[in-house]
This record gives C-alpha cells, sequence and structure tokens, in this order.
C-alpha cells in the first residue's frame, strides 16, 4: 500500500527535541518572564496568556538564538514585540483597568491593605503609554541596565532613558510623596 | 548647581547609571542641595516599591500550562535506541533484532535547527528491513516532500516532513511522518523514492501512540542513509528551489 493512498490523518504532534538545554533554560526563565508579562500586560490571566506566546514563538524561532548570547535577553525582546504587536490589535488593556478589582488581583492572596496598595502601583502603571512602562519594568523591576534594556526594546539608550524619565515621574505623581 | 544637572541624570544617578565622570560632579551638586538629593530619594523609593510590588510573582508557582510547554517534551526526548527496541518487541513486532544499532548513535549533528520545530509523531515502526524499492511517492505525498519545510510547516501538518539530508550519492532525502506512514524518500530523476516506510498505522487509529522513541527509528535510518549533517533550515529552502535535484 502507498501511504498516500490512505487518508493521510492529522498527527497531534508531542514536541520533541534532541536538545533539552534550551528547555530547561527556559524554564529557569519563567517565574522573572511571568513578572515582565504580568507587569507589561496588567494583570496575571492577560500575562500568562503573552508569557505562552512568548514560550511559543521562541520554540518555534529556536534556531534565532545564537548560542553564547543571553537567552533572556532574547525572551525579553519576543514578549516585548508580541506585547507591542498586540497592543495594537486590542484595547483590551485599558478595558482591564477601567476595573479597580482587576489591578488588586496580583498578588490577590495577600493582606486586604497590600491588596490595596498593589492595586495602586498597577493602575499607575497601566496608565504609563507602552513605551515607558516597558522601560520602567525592564529597568526598575527587571534590574537591566539601561544598555540592555534598550537593545531588548530596540531604541537608542538616551531614548530609553528619557522614556524611563518620563514614567517615573508620571509613577511618582500617581503614586504620592510616598511613593 | 542642579540647573545643570537634568531630570535624566538624576535618575540615571539613582540607578547607577551615570558615567564616573558625571557621577563626581552630581555628588557635590547633592552635597549641597537637599532638594536634589529628596529627588533622588525618591526615584530610589520608587525602584523599591516597586520592585517590591512584583517580587511576588516570582515565587508563584509557574502555572502548568507554560511549565508543560517545556517540560512536556523532557519525557521521551532522547532518541533512545534501547527504549525503541523495547517497544517494538512489546509491540509483538516480528523478532527483527536487526534495525537496532547497538552503539549509541551519534545524534549530536542531527539535533540542528532541521530538528528544531521538533518532531512528529505515531510512527510505528515496522518492517525496517523492506528497503529499497518500494516504490514511489503518490502525489499527495509528493506534495508535501516538495513544498513543506520544515522550519515553516504548522505543527498540525498531516504530514509532517522530520527532517532532509543528502545521501551519499548526493540526493536530497527527507525524513517524514505521518499516522498513515512513514519513511524516508528521496528524490530522484522519478519523483520521490520511498527509501524506508513505516508500517501504515491502521492500529494507531484506535489505539493512539505518541511517538516518542519511535520517530528515533526512522531517524536513526536517516542519520546512517546521510551523507552528513541534516540541512538546515537555508540549506532546505535552497533545495526546494533546486527542486530537491
Amino acid at each position: 500500500m502507498d501511504e498516500t493512498s490512505a487518508p493521510v490523518r492529522l498527527i497531534p504532534w508531542k514536541a520533541e527535541t534532541l536538545n533539552t538545554a534550551f528547555e530547561t533554560d527556559l524554564l529557569a526563565l519563567l517565574p522573572r518572564l511571568r513578572r515582565f508579562a504580568i507587569g507589561l500586560s496588567g494583570n496575571p490571566s492577560d500575562g500568562d496568556d503573552l508569557c505562552q506566546m512568548t514560550i511559543e514563538r521562541a520554540l518555534a524561532n529556536r534556531s534565532r538564538w545564537e548560542e553564547g548570547t543571553r537567552l533572556d535577553s532574547w525572551m525579553y525582546r519576543i514578549m516585548r514585540n508580541i506585547w507591542i504587536d498586540e497592543g495594537r490589535r486590542t484595547t483590551r488593556s485599558l478595558q482591564t483597568f477601567v476595573d479597580e478589582e482587576a489591578g488588586s488581583a496580583i498578588g490577590g492572596d495577600g493582606a486586604q491593605e497590600a491588596a490595596v496598595e498593589l492595586g495602586n502601583v498597577d493602575r499607575a502603571m497601566q496608565s504609563l503609554p507602552p513605551d515607558q512602562r516597558e522601560a520602567v519594568l525592564l529597568v526598575m523591576v527587571e534590574g537591566y541596565a539601561y544598555k540592555e534594556a534598550a537593545e531588548i526594546v530596540g531604541c537608542p539608550v538616551g531614548t530609553l532613558n528619557s522614556r524611563l524619565v518620563r514614567g517615573r515621574d508620571a509613577l511618582m505623581q500617581m503614586l504620592g510623596e510616598d511613593a | 548647581m542642579s540647573a545643570r544637572v537634568t531630570p535624566e541624570e538624576i535618575a540615571a544617578f539613582a540607578d547607577g547609571e551615570l558615567p564616573a565622570e558625571r557621577e563626581a560632579a552630581m555628588r557635590d551638586a547633592l552635597a549641597s542641595d537637599p532638594d536634589l538629593a529628596k529627588q533622588v530619594e525618591r526615584h530610589r523609593a520608587l525602584a523599591a516599591r516597586l520592585a517590591k510590588h512584583y517580587a511576588p510573582v516570582l515565587d508563584e508557582k509557574v502555572p502548568d500550562r507554560l511549565a508543560d510547554l517545556l517540560t512536556a517534551r523532557s519525557d521521551e526526548t532522547v532518541i533512545d535506541f534501547a527504549a525503541t527496541r523495547q517497544k517494538q518487541e512489546t509491540r509483538k513486532q516480528e523478532a527483527e533484532k536487526r534495525a537496532v544499532p547497538s552503539k549509541g548513535p551519534h545524534w549530536g549533528w542531527f539535533a540542528g535547527p532541521a530538528l528544531a520545530a521538533s518532531l512528529a509523531v505515531a510512527v510505528i515502526l515496522g518492517d525496517t528491513n523492506s528497503a529499497p524499492g518500494v516504490g514511489y511517492a503518490g502525489p499527495q505525498l509528493a506534495a508535501v516532500l516538495d513544498d513543506q519545510l520544515v522550519a515553516e510547516q504548522s505543527p498540525a501538518a498531516e504530514t509532517r516532513v522530520l527532517l532532509s539530508f543528502e545521501d551519499e550519492t548526493g540526493q536530497f532525502c527527507r525524513a517524514y511522518s505521518g499516522v498513515s506512514g512513514g519513511g524516508i524518500a528521496c528524490r530522484d530523476d522519478e519523483g520521490w523514492r520511498i527509501e524506508r516506510r513505516s508500517e501504515g498505522a491502521e492500529a494507531a487509529s484506535t489505539d493512539f501512540r505518541m511517538a516518542g522513541a519511535d520517530d528515533g527509528a526512522i531517524l536513526g535510518q536517516a542519520q546512517e542513509m546521510a551523507a552528513g549533517p541534516a540541512l538546515d533550515a537555508a540549506g532546505e529552502q535552497a533545495a526546494r528551489e533546486r527542486g530537491w535535484r
């Protein structure tokens, strides 16, 4: 029997690879990637969706990652690119944060007061334009040097610096003196 | 003094990002300008607050749906010929002990980008001796072999190309996998000549099997036939443009 004479069935495939170091390294990065994703998208649910898309794209494009370069930077770059693209397509993130309670979902099982405080930061972050938000997150939360953050975003260091300053000023204003 | 210090510099100083030559000037300015010092403090307080705010995410359990994307594949990952043999035996394949080389396979050079997109499934490797002369690919399979690139194919593709390589005679060969059969085909003047094939997997339609080590067997045969590494994405594309000749 020629195999083409039989109806060819669709195969759910199990991804398999001969080199798991890549997966192992990604797995180790996952908590940080989630943190960035949740910061960008504003809530855990959208953040995890973003994370999933990022991992899938990374796996599909793994041949483009150059061994010896930083995997974390590569992943952050993929993530922010997806996020920017998605943001152009949808205004969902804006709608999400109309709901006051959505903000306090992060770290949701903490004390009530803490949840409120968290919500404030979330709402303030979500009010920032995307370019400022990612700059703030990369430097102030993820701890990247300006140069590294600029490479992830794909802009000059000076541009990154000024976005960062504008973002911080806005945050300090929103969060008050005790910020 | 602070008039000469820009907001960017204040933030950069707070982040430890100010160039050394400016940092000294900034320290002088700070000493004499309480307001400036206060601004730096606010920057640092903000950084601390943000870091603290997002830190709990790091301690949360990563949702399974994310971790599974990266761990599901490690179960049956390595092409393991011993496991292949064992499975084949438990599946009552007739006593063919031949297929499995006892030496460990040298997968290093095969683990290139062509495999990156990972492999399909459900091939039950049957009569591995029924080598050449089994005919040519029909139009449907031939179309897949002509057009489908490993790097671009959809995970949902009905027949997946596992990898492509050149055999010792310089012909392009491609290993593929589908529920109704998998194998290795090489392009010659006539078309895609089936060099190896796995058993048609009728059984698999009721008894669904995950690929696991079985693809390993077919890839093992590919390796035996190949004259060099599997083609990478660019190599595949170039070969396709030349019609695989």
